[in-house]
């Protein structure tokens, strides 16, 4: 996973700014978010004004510097030394304060792209973990990944950098060209014509690479999907034979990709050559005219070699503007990415507080609940739980087990009926509150890449150590957890830290216990455990469930025996209940899925 | 790198040969400039008075120099490009084609995402390193080198400036590379650390919402923002400083040039247009220094790339063919005192393991997680060696097979359903490519996967997405067993590959598999009992020994860890008719 996000700045090194050509995206609304975006920076107005002033100091220094010269030269030539010496401190000054404004425009540049990147992920962030379940579960994982990390740097970059290259643009343009003017009118005509013939040609070979640039990104993600599947599947690659015929498949993707790099990377390479190649003819049609209007007497001779810097200086902003305004667009339609996830509705935060529970009783009435409308999961579901009891959901997949979870912990809300706890409506009641009474075990356990001691203490840091390892105990984890090199100070990484999948459910049992909820929710692993953990597994789930009305989600049949009641769910309804005993003699669903499981000779 | 470099080496050539044309054009155009400024402008040699013709006719023979320049660049461009991509390719095809040839020791070795990372981004890299080399290097010297005989040969007075102004510019960029350096190494890490409780946070949704621990999350989150934020300023306000440092040595240079050059035409040793043809040459070769800067760095990170693929391509193939000529297929496999252990882990897996397993028998492994009972069959299509001892597939050692005909013989369903981004069609086909269509409805069929996948929005046609996410568990399981089907062979091993299926599906399969291939032999390794109690032989494993050998009858009277996993499965064995 961290692969795929390896930060830009450290890939790109001291190249930072984006490739040329690279493909560009089109946002929806720009200008509006483009207003929004610019409230990030309105927060840092302070930062931005003092950025704004460098640049135009630095700018005032960039366009008076090669004047002053211009005007050492003409003094050379003209032979009056006595004026060279203020002249040359005037050009030194000129360069040394243009030297360190860049220095301060680079600074000031960079943190506040910081700034603004740090606010703007922890907006994010805060945002993502308020929004309901629901909404997560809407998107890909991957997807709100790469927003949160992608997009919102390359966001702060290209709008800080860009923000003052573009600003110093427009001033240096507007600077050279007043200079330009003021120096002589005809040749600055002169230079501007040639300017044009340069922003073209640069226009087209950007067009042209825009093409061969997409194609070839788009050929490289097909080129890093192959490899990444062949080798994430390599066994099926080996137990098939497919080694050839993967490598012949990746070997023509591989030479595709080659042609497009190839061509995308000549048109782009050639670009410096024939701005070269154009900067020097604007120099020959400069020189050649600037000479014939010194012969004419309309010029003096420094003013020549002061054109000479300003047709340099006064293309390159131009076409800076010209690839900037690429890399905005792109910048803007990942900011309207972001902003999407902003504005999807946080979970409401408000209801009342439950007291410190006495009894838990929980009751269903009637309720209703579809993911997609008119597809409805969970029909008329009623049914209630006395305080301190067990209850095992039994059904095939897609019954709506774990939809019950979802609808009980208000994940989802349901469409139509009620959940009561203690009579009380659980929408009435905030879902902070709601939550701090329930404990939940998982299917797929979830450890955080924290230390062990702060994965159990994680519904309760300020838990004593002793509160902790009897916690541990009766979950049976301290057996894991006596195992591990630095025990509770151990850090978990995200592949687990060599812990099984048997092991990681004990700790989050652990972490169950360490909540000790008045409810309990336990979503059976399905995962092949072996039989040794499982039994330490179930005592422990046994132990937890002790004097906490339970509701369990089961898979496997022999665990939920000895639950006061079995219900078998099928097709979001409910179809039997009864103890274990009863739903055999009953010989029902529940029975036929029991000979399933177990005696297999009768089928 | 030799080898690869022997294919393209005159491509190369030529390339830096174009390239110092370009930079021979672009040291001699100042010359001319000169020429123009000198002679044509200010007229020295015409008593001060402009010479249009000149300036005319130098201009024109300048462009005429100048497009010569700019299609030296241009073929340079192209030619470097073919160059390093067309060698960056054959790394990268080389890389992959020695990565499938991997052992599977191998490939857990460098970890797949390792192997990744090489194979994209460090072959980028070497692609770079190839192309900035031969361009970059040839530039940069020729503008250093170049331009400083240039400068020279105008005027030996402005040594000075050249012998201050270089070694700054080098004491400049080395600084800061030698600061930045360590840093991108902290900023990847702090980057991990934020992208991992970004995932968790997402991941673990429900765990987190359920122990409302929002505000201990975003905690976490803003501590490891802030130590990315904070690194990546340090990175960024260091790289800020090369550009303005060196514009500033720079155009301290060109004060320097102009004052000594000033002090020379006062002397009558210099034309003023000297001075001009002056400053441009100071910039080029502080412009050299600093490509050069630019290319150290990515030849840096080249020589890294280079030295990771190049473990990559010298690794040879673990496993050798034996090459001897193939017995008569019938299905027999035959275990002789096999030991094993995995490759860099002491800890024994397999002892002393002897079996016989006849044609055509339904024979089945069970023991809990960790009792080797994965490692004993993945020995037969060699996905490893046995460290000791013999396994025998139609009676001849593995190791004595051609690789690619042991392992057309057996069809291997993996515990983990691995299927790939195609149609459920292309999938199923994998095993058997020329394979009629009524055959992969057939094996779909006895795989029980037709129905269901008849139901998918394009039948076969529907593209498996994800590695398969858009399918159930059951359902992917079930691909790949009709995928297993398909393929001609007579041993059919199942590795905890019916886990996901619920019982009847199990039940209708094994059925379905005595049916349709009656004398093929099947190897199944299952955790329920219910999955392999009809086996004709089940072996029981214990901390890598076959405790027990026998049919589910036998096993109940005599294996104590057989009976012991049926009761823990079974929970007291209710007997209820």
């Amino acid at each position: 996973m961290t692969e795929k996000y390896q930060s830009k700045t450290a890939e790109r090194g001291f190249n930072r700014r984006p490739n040329r050509g690279a493909p560009v995206e089109k946002p929806k609304e720009g200008k509006q978010t483009f207003h929004r975006l610019m409230q990030y920076f309105s927060a840092e107005r302070r930062h931005v004004l003092v950025l704004g002033a460098v640049v135009m100091t630095g700018v005032a220094a960039s366009v008076a510097a090669p004047g002053f010269q211009s005007m050492a030269i003409d003094a050379v030539t003209q032979g009056s030394y006595d004026s060279l010496p203020r002249l040359l401190g005037f050009m030194t000054a000129g360069y040394l304060i243009y030297g360190l404004t860049s220095l301060c425009q680079g600074y000031l540049s960079a943190s506040l792209s910081q700034k603004v990147i740090r606010r703007m992920r922890n907006d994010l962030f805060v945002h993502i973990t308020a929004l309901p379940v629901s909404a997560v579960d809407r998107h890909s994982h991957g997807d709100l990944m790469s927003r949160m990390t992608n997009d919102a740097e390359n966001i702060s970059n290209v709008i800080s950098e860009s923000l003052s290259s573009m600003f110093s643009g427009i001033l240096t343009l507007i600077g050279t060209v007043g200079m330009m003017l003021w120096f002589s009118v005809p040749l600055t005509l002169l230079t501007c014509s040639t300017v044009v013939l340069t922003v073209a040609v640069t226009r087209f070979i950007t067009k042209k690479m825009r093409v061969w640039f997409s194609k070839r990104q788009t050929l490289l993600g097909q080129l890093n999907g192959t490899i990444e599947e062949m080798i994430a599947c390599s066994k099926t690659v080996t137990a098939y034979n497919m080694q050839e015929r993967a490598s012949e498949d990746f070997r023509t993707t591989a030479d595709e990709l080659t042609h497009a790099g190839i061509i995308a990377d000549i048109i782009s390479s050639s670009m410096g050559p024939l701005m070269n190649m154009l900067n020097n003819v604007s120099f020959v049609i400069v020189a050649v005219f600037g000479a014939w209007f010194a012969l004419r007497g309309w010029i003096s001779i420094g003013v020549i070699s002061a054109f000479v810097i300003y047709s340099k200086q006064f293309s390159r902003p131009i076409n800076e503007i010209a690839q900037l305004y690429g890399q905005i667009q792109t910048a803007l339609a990942g900011a309207e990415r972001i902003f999407a996830v902003l504005d999807e509705p946080a979970e409401s935060t408000e209801g009342m507080t439950l007291p410190k529970l006495q009894e838990s009783v929980i009751e269903f009435r009637h309720v209703n609940f579809a993911y997609v409308p008119e597809k409805p999961v969970i029909r008329d579901f009623s049914l209630k739980v006395d305080s301190g009891r067990q209850i095992a959901l039994v059904g095939a997949t897609g019954s709506g087990k774990t939809t019950i979870i979802n609808l009980l912990l208000r994940f989802y809300e349901i469409d139509s009926g009620e959940i009561l706890l203690n009579g009380i409506d659980i929408r009435k009641i905030s879902t902070a509150s709601l939550r701090d009474h329930i404990g939940i075990v998982l299917q797929d356990t979830v450890l955080f890449s924290d230390t062990v001691r702060n994965n159990l203490t994680y519904a309760d840091p300020d838990i004593t150590e002793e509160q902790l390892h009897i916690a541990a105990k009766q979950s049976n984890a301290d057996k894991v957890i006596r195992h591990l090199p630095q025990k509770y100070d151990t850090v978990l990484t995200e592949s687990g830290a060599g812990l099984s999948q048997g092991q990681r459910q004990l700790l989050a049992i652990g972490r169950a216990f360490v909540s000790n909820p008045d409810i309990l929710i336990l979503d059976e692993a399905t995962s092949s455990v072996d039989t040794r953990t499982e039994k330490n597994i179930q005592q422990a789930m046994k132990e937890l469930m002790k004097g906490r009305t339970s509701l369990i989600i089961a898979h496997r049949l022999s665990t939920i025996q000895d639950a006061d009641m079995i219900v078998v769910m099928d097709h979001g309804e409910i179809k039997e209940t009864g103890t274990h005993e009863e739903l055999l003699k009953k010989k029902g669903i529940y029975h036929s899925l029991y000979m399933t499981q177990f005696a297999g000779r009768t089928i | 790198m030799a080898r690869y470099l022997k294919k393209y080496w005159l491509i190369a050539l030529l390339g830096a040969l174009f390239m110092v044309g370009e930079v021979y054009v672009d040291l001699y155009q100042p010359r001319m400039m000169e020429r123009i400024v000198n002679q044509g402008i200010l007229g020295l040699g015409n008593n001060g008075v402009p010479d249009l013709s000149l300036v005319t006719s130098t201009g024109l023979r300048m462009i005429l120099v100048v497009i010569l320049g700019g299609t030296c660049g241009v073929m340079c461009g192209v030619l470097t490009n073919v160059f390093g991509q067309n060698l960056g390719n054959e790394v990268r095809k080389d890389c992959f084609e020695r990565i499938m040839h991997f052992s599977f020791e191998q490939t857990d070795d460098f970890s797949a995402g390792s192997l990744i990372t090489r194979i994209t981004g460090d072959v980028t890299q070497v692609q770079n390193l190839a192309m900035q080399f031969t361009r970059g290097m040839v530039r940069c010297l020729m503008f250093l080198v170049g331009g400083s005989i240039a400068l020279l040969s105008l005027d030996l007075s402005f040594k000075k400036v050249i012998m201050i102004a270089v070694p700054l510019i080098i004491l400049e960029v080395g600084f800061i590379i030698w600061k930045t350096n360590p840093l991108f190494v902290l900023l990847q890490k702090r980057l991990d650390r934020v992208n991992s409780v970004i995932q968790e946070n997402i991941a673990g949704v429900r765990v987190v919402k359920a122990f409302v621990q929002e505000k201990r999350e975003t905690d976490r989150f803003n501590e490891a923002n802030d130590a990315l934020v904070q690194t990546q300023l340090r990175v960024l306000i260091l790289i800020s400083w090369m550009r303005p440092v060196m514009n500033i040595i720079l155009n301290l240079a060109t004060v320097a040039i102009i004052r000594i050059g000033a002090d020379q035409v006062r002397a009558g040793l210099m034309a003023p247009g000297t001075i001009m043809a002056a400053v441009t040459y100071i910039s080029q070769i502080l412009n050299g220094m600093m490509m050069l800067a630019m290319i150290f760095q990515t030849l840096s990170r080249g020589a890294v790339s280079w030295k990771r693929l190049k473990e990559v391509l010298d690794t040879a193939p673990a496993l050798k063919d034996g090459g001897k000529e193939a017995p008569e297929e019938c299905g027999a496999v035959r275990f002789d005192h096999v030991n094993f252990h995995y490759p860099g882990n002491d800890e024994p897996v397999l002892k002393d393991i002897s079996l016989d397993i006849r044609p055509g028998e339904f024979f089945a492994v069970i023991g809990s997680t960790g009792c080797g009972k994965s490692s004993l069959v993945q020995l037969i299509p060699r996905f490893y060696d046995a460290s000791e001892g013999h396994v025998l597939v139609d009676g001849m050692d593995v190791k004595d097979y051609d690789l690619t005909v042991l392992r057309e013989r057996i069809s291997y369903v993996l515990q983990k359903s691995e299927l790939f981004s195609t149609t459920i069609r292309d999938n199923i086909l994998l095993s058997r490519p020329d394979a009629s269509e009524e055959d992969v409805i057939r094996a779909a069929k006895t795989a029980q996967a037709h129905d269901f996948i008849m139901r998918q929005p394009q039948g076969y046609d529907t593209p498996v997405t994800e590695q398969g996410m858009s399918l159930s568990g059951g359902q992917r399981q079930r691909t790949a067993i009709a995928r297993a089907l398909l393929k001609n062979a007579k041993i059919f091993i199942f590795d905890d590959a019916t886990s996901a299926l619920d019982l009847k599906t199990e039940a209708a399969l094994r059925e379905e598999l005595n049916r349709a291939m009656p004398d093929a032999t099947i190897i199944m390794i299952a955790q329920r009992i219910s999955s392999i109690m009809h086996a004709d032989r089940i072996a029981v494993m214990d901390a890598g020994e076959i405790v027990g050998l026998g049919t589910h009858e036998e096993l109940m009277n005599t294996c104590r860890v057989y009976r012991d996993i049926y009761e823990s499965q079974l929970k007291g064995g209710v007997t209820y008719d």
